[in-house]
Order: structure tokens, then sequence, then C-alpha cells
């Protein structure tokens, strides 16, 4: 008897839980609501935009895995975001692809956010704008973005193959180069042929990070580019097959050089840390790396050998523009506004470029600058092994449109594993 | 009436959380994996990813990586973690050894034995060095290639390490507090310590060496740090596999994820009802 009571209180109460939960599901898929006063910031003057945001806390959410970026978030932007604005700059590390994900979630669940200011690129600037997840356009409202930012550059008005349309203000520049040691690698190849020859003649001592990760992704798509060239990929459309067919060569190419990679290629490294671990514990003799001044930084740290150099191709290497976004949902979007004008002003892009702080590639136009504001530019010593910034801007191809990204991952992983 | 109630009512709060996150969770899961996914714009329901997944190469492959993987070092575990517990219970200074034994490598978490077994393991760790400075190899990509290999030595390892005190742990708490006058009788009618082992210890402690195997083998089945970090790029264990679709910027991708999560869930449901039955057997048995 008293057993019987119990499962139907039992039951009484389970139904209640379901219930809540189609009530709770069917909350999530109402319409967003817009919060309140959105469209009226950006109607403001620049001075009420900053008066908003005096006294403000905001949250950075960005790639923590370098130590030289998160020291120079903390030791420069922190301390003189506070100086000039009085606001509180969090940094949030977090990856983007995680950050996309808990935007998604809130968008389901329609509740205002954490993050104020993403950084963000490529295909996830495309995922993250096909569905809404930006605030924006606001570029046009900075002042510095006005003033130093040559708006019309492909650089800075696409994001790999994307338009940007004013949803991203340009954060820094990158671009893919290999690193070697002087010591152990006689012959700097040119292109993919001398590369061959090189892992040919020296079997296990070369690898690529496999993708999804990022530096591993790009590797592939510069031997792409070196073996077909980059120009038919601008007009090209997404379809896996047209794709498979433009890169057969290349396909061809990694496959034969397969067997003379680390391991025979059976097994390739998950991450560009563990490419870095291995190439300093020289296991391998060359690394890579989309930052052109990592490796002078970690020489500096002792981690690479002194004998450590980097290179880049003959016909160039892919260079790309990192940028920073507003969430849809952002809870302190004057404030994020503050912030971002402020990382385009002369005195935080010089800073980010010296290598003794991050080595960033600065994003503002050489020629909008004065004489003197150039000069803090000239001034900044690169790195040791690093390369000088007109070699790299000589040598420097464009990103593949970002969607094609997947697409290719997914051929090699079909192709070469 | 007021009786039954009151515990469900205090239950509420803690129950609420556990049925929100978790049955919510799921029925998402279960929806964008029929292709049900608003916040992107797919509204149609669909098998298709379920056809597509249980017929695609790739995550059979995984999947048969995932059940190795599992299989094998749970039952490493279990041999080593019984014969451990086993010898604890006979040994004499025993409050010192099980400390240090078994109590260490629970607390530690995954992703320390990964990387533990990376520095020691790897071709550049503690041992490779060790045969490199004694002169046994003469470079370091001789030694043999424990991590990152397709037969998944490394995971393997790493899990045993940690399975094997759980194990232990378990099987020593059921051989301490079991009425010991059946071995004595055993022993007393002439049985060798071998036979009290196996036809006294072993068939008592089943119900439990049983029950812990199928946690561990749902834990190393499901969990994704330590394939990831020293597992081989091809075959990738089924939970790297679904991380890494779910990483997919692409996110129409997302229903094929979801179906790769369900099947997860249904193979750990599974063990979960194992793990039941058997729970029911070792009640029989105690009661």
């Amino acid at each position: 008897m008293i057993k019987g009571k119990k499962t139907i209180m039992r039951k009484i109460i389970l139904f209640l839980l379901i219930a809540g939960l189609i009530f709770n599901l069917a909350g999530c898929s109402q319409e967003a609501v817009v919060a309140g006063g959105n469209e009226d910031l950006l109607e403001k003057s620049w001075k009420s935009i900053l008066e908003e945001a005096e006294g403000t806390e905001i949250s950075f959410y960005g790639w923590g895995g370098s130590q030289m970026t998160n020291d120079w978030l903390d030791n420069f932007l922190v301390p003189r975001l506070k100086e000039e604005y009085n606001i509180t700059l969090n940094r949030v590390p977090m990856d983007i692809d995680q950050v996309l994900n808990k935007l998604l979630g809130e968008k389901q669940m329609n509740v205002t956010g954490t993050a104020d200011v993403i950084w963000i690129n490529g295909e996830n600037f495309s995922t993250a704008r096909s569905n809404d997840l930006l605030y924006g356009p606001f570029t046009h409202k900075l002042p510095n973005f006005n003033q130093y930012i040559d708006a019309e550059s492909v650089e800075v008005k696409y994001d790999f193959g994307f338009p940007v349309e004013g949803y991203e203000a340009p954060y820094g520049k990158a671009q893919f180069v290999l690193v070697y040691d002087e010591a152990r690698v006689e012959q700097v190849p040119k292109g993919h042929e001398e590369l061959m020859e090189l892992v040919k003649n020296n079997p296990g001592k070369f690898t690529y990070p496999a993708p999804p990760d990022f530096t591993g992704s790009a590797f592939i798509r510069n031997i792409i580019y070196d073996i077909v060239g980059y120009e038919q990929f601008i007009t090209m459309e997404a379809d896996k097959e047209v794709i498979a067919k433009a890169i057969q060569p290349a396909m061809d190419y990694l496959k034969e050089l397969k067997p003379y990679l680390w391991r025979n290629g059976e097994t390739y490294p998950a991450t560009i840390a563990q490419l870095d671990n291995m190439y300093a514990d020289h296991e391998v003799f060359m690394s890579m790396n989309y930052n052109p001044n990592e490796a002078a930084a970690r020489i500096k740290t002792g981690e690479f050998p002194r004998t450590t150099n980097t290179f880049v191709f003959e016909k160039g290497t892919i260079g790309n523009t990192h940028f920073l976004a507003i969430p849809d949902n952002a809870p302190n979007k004057a404030g994020a506004l503050a912030v971002i004008d402020f990382i385009l002003s002369v005195e935080a892009q010089a800073s980010k470029y010296n290598p003794d702080n991050w080595g960033d590639l600065p994003v503002l136009d050489n020629t909008r600058l004065s004489d003197s504001e150039r000069v803090i530019f000239d001034d900044i010593q690169i790195g040791e092994g690093a390369l000088p910034q007109h070699i790299l801007l000589d040598h420097r191809v464009p990103e593949m449109p970002a969607n094609f990204v997947p697409i290719i991952e997914e051929i090699w992983m079909e192709n070469i594993l | 009436m007021k009786k039954t109630i009151k515990p469900y009512i205090m239950l509420l709060p803690a129950m609420t959380i556990f049925f929100g996150i978790f049955v919510a969770g799921l029925s998402m899961t279960f929806l964008q994996s029929l292709g049900y996914f608003p916040a992107i714009g797919l509204r149609e329901f669909t098998l298709n990813h379920y056809k597509e997944v249980l017929t695609d190469h790739g995550f059979l492959t995984s999947l048969r990586f995932s059940l190795w993987i599992a299989f094998v070092s749970s039952s490493i575990s279990v041999v080593l973690g019984v014969l451990l517990a086993y010898s604890i219970v006979n040994s004499k200074h025993k409050k010192g050894l099980e400390e240090i034994v078994y109590k260490l490598p629970v607390i530690v978490p995954h992703v320390v034995a990964a990387l533990l077994v990376y520095n020691i393991l790897g071709q550049s760790g503690i041992l490779a060095r060790m045969a490199y400075a004694l002169g046994v190899i003469s470079q370091q990509s001789e030694f043999p290639a424990l991590l990152f290999d397709k037969n998944g030595i490394g995971i393997i390892l790493a899990y045993v390490w940690k399975g094997t005190p759980f194990i232990a742990m378990v099987v020593y708490t059921v051989l301490s507090n079991m009425n010991n006058k059946l071995s004595e009788v055993a022993l007393n009618l002439g049985a060798t310590n071998k036979q009290v082992f196996w036809h006294v210890l072993i068939p008592l402690t089943m119900p439990s060496i049983f029950s812990s195997f199928i946690i561990i083998f749902a834990f190393s089945f499901g969990a994704y740090e330590v394939p990831f970090l020293i597992g081989p790029t091809a075959p990738r264990a089924l939970p790297v596999q679904a991380y890494a679709e779910y990483m997919n910027p692409d996110w129409s991708h997302r229903p094929y994820t979801m179906t790769i999560n369900m099947v997860l869930t249904f193979i750990s449901f599974l063990c979960i009802w194992v793990y039941y039955k058997i729970f029911k057997l070792l009640n029989k048995y105690n009661g």
C-alpha cells in the first residue's frame, strides 16, 4: 500500500518537473527581444558614449593561449584604460569557438550575456554574423578608426573573404611563417618542392599539426597556394567537389610527403603547442606559426634554441587581420566602444607591436600617420629571428574565404589520414 | 500523505537543477540530432543524420577505437585492482600502504594522469632520456612509440593508472568488511590460500567487481581529455570526434554532432542499466 503511494507520488513529481521543463523550452523559442538602448547608443555623440563608459567594467573574451598576449593586455591595456577612462577591464581567456557556443546558448535562452568585447576572425566571424550574434555596425563611430584606418583596404573590408560591414574593428595583423633551427637545417626551402626534398633527406624530422588546429590548417592552405596559386579561390564557389578538384595536386603532394614525416605520418601533433614542444625538445627541426614574432619571443624566454630563425616561401605566405567585435547581447556596449577605440590608438598599437610586449603587427595605415607618429613605429626593435615588416608585407597573400576552411580540413581528413 | 511527500519537497531544489540541466540538455541534444535547431534556422525533423552517422566509416572506426580503449583498460584495471586489494588485505602494514597506493591516483585528475604518462613514456620523456643516456638507444626516435599510437597504448596506460586504485578501493572495502568466517572455515577444512581466493573471496566480491568495472568502463568510454592529449590523429576516440564536430564553425553541422552525442549517451545508459541490474543482484546477496 505504502509502496503504491510512493510510486504515484514519484510519478506526479516527475510529471511536474517535465511540465516545468516544457514551459522552459517554450520560453526559449520565443523571438529575441532587443534590449533597450541599443539603437540609441550609436546615435549619441562620442563624448556622451565616453561619459557613459566612464567608471564601468568590461569583459574581454579572447584566446588566452599565449603568455605574451595575455601580458600585454594585463600590463599595458588594463592600467592604461583605468587611467584614461576609469574603465576596469576583465580579461576572460576562452577559445573563440567556445565563446560562440556560449553566445548561441544565450541567444537560445534570450538573455543578456557577459562578454562585452570578443577577439574574433575568419570562419568564426562569418558564423557569428550569419547567426546575428554581433552588434553593429559600429566602426564608423570610433574616432581612431576614422583617423588612422584605411577602411577601403581589403584587409579591413573583408575577413577571410567575408564582408566586415562595420561589425568588427581590426585589432592586429598576423602572417604565417615557418620556424627552423639553423643548426640543423642546411638549406632553407624556397617553396614546396625544396621542402619536399629537405624532408625526404631527413625523414622523421618534420610534421605539422592536424586540423582543426588553426596553424596546421593554415600550413595546408599555404601548401595549396604554393602549388596551385591563390587567385582562383577568390571567385570559386564553396562546393566540396569543386574545391577538392582544385586542390588535388596539393593533396597528392601531402600524400607523397606523409611517409617522411614524424612517426611516418601515422599520427600528427594535435596542437601547435605540442609541435612547439617537440621542436624545443629537438624531436623535429621545424615548427611554424601564424604569429611572425612568436619564435623571437620564445628564443628570448629560452624555450627555443638561439639558432632558431623564421622564413616565408618565395611565393608568399598567408596573412590575415584579427578583429574585435561586440556581441549583440553585451551588457556594456558603451564601454566596449571606448576600449576598442583606445586599442586603435597609436600608443596602443605601437606598444602591441613592440616584441618586448607582444610583437603583433599594427593595423594603422602608414600614410595616415604624422611624421612623429611614424617614428614611434620605426624605432621599435624587432626581435632576433623575426622577419622585418617589409619582407612580410612583400610576401603576403590573402586568406581563403572562411567557409572553405572546414571543407578543406574535411578533404584533408579523407585523403591524408 | 504528509510524511510521504515531505522528502520529495525537500529534494525539489536539487532535483530541479538536476532535471533542469540534465533532462533539458538531453532533450535539446535529441531534438538537434533530429535536425530541429531553430536558433540557426533548422526546423525540419529527419532521421537522415542517424542513417548517415551509423553508416559512416569514420564514425564506426572511432566507436570501435573507443570501445577497445574502454574495454582493455577496464579489464586490466580490474585484474590489477583485485590483486592489489587482496594483497593490501593480507599485508601487515595495511594503513601505510592503503594511503599511498590508492588514495593518491584516485585524487589526481585525468588530465594530470595524461600529462604524467606523456612526461614518462613520450619519445622525449623520462624513460626515453634514460635509455638514451644509458646508450640503449642512439636516437630519441628509436624509443618505442607508446603515445599517439593507433592501438591507444598511452591512453590505456593512463586509464589503468587511474582505474586500478579505484577498483582496489572498492574491492578492498568489500573484502575488509566481509565476514571472514567463511574463509576461516574453508582454511580449517584444508583449503589452500589460492582456493580460498578463487572459491570464496572472488565469488563474494564479484558483484562489486562488476559494478566498478562498469563505472570505469563508462568513464573511459565517454571521457575526452586523455585521448585528446595523448591519442592518435586517426582513429579519433568518439568523444574527441564529437568535440571536433561540435567546434566546427559551420553550425549546420550541429545535428550530425548531436547524433554522435546521442549514440554516446545511449551506450552510457546501457552501462547504467547493466550497473542497476548488478546492483540488484548485489542486494540479493546481502539481503
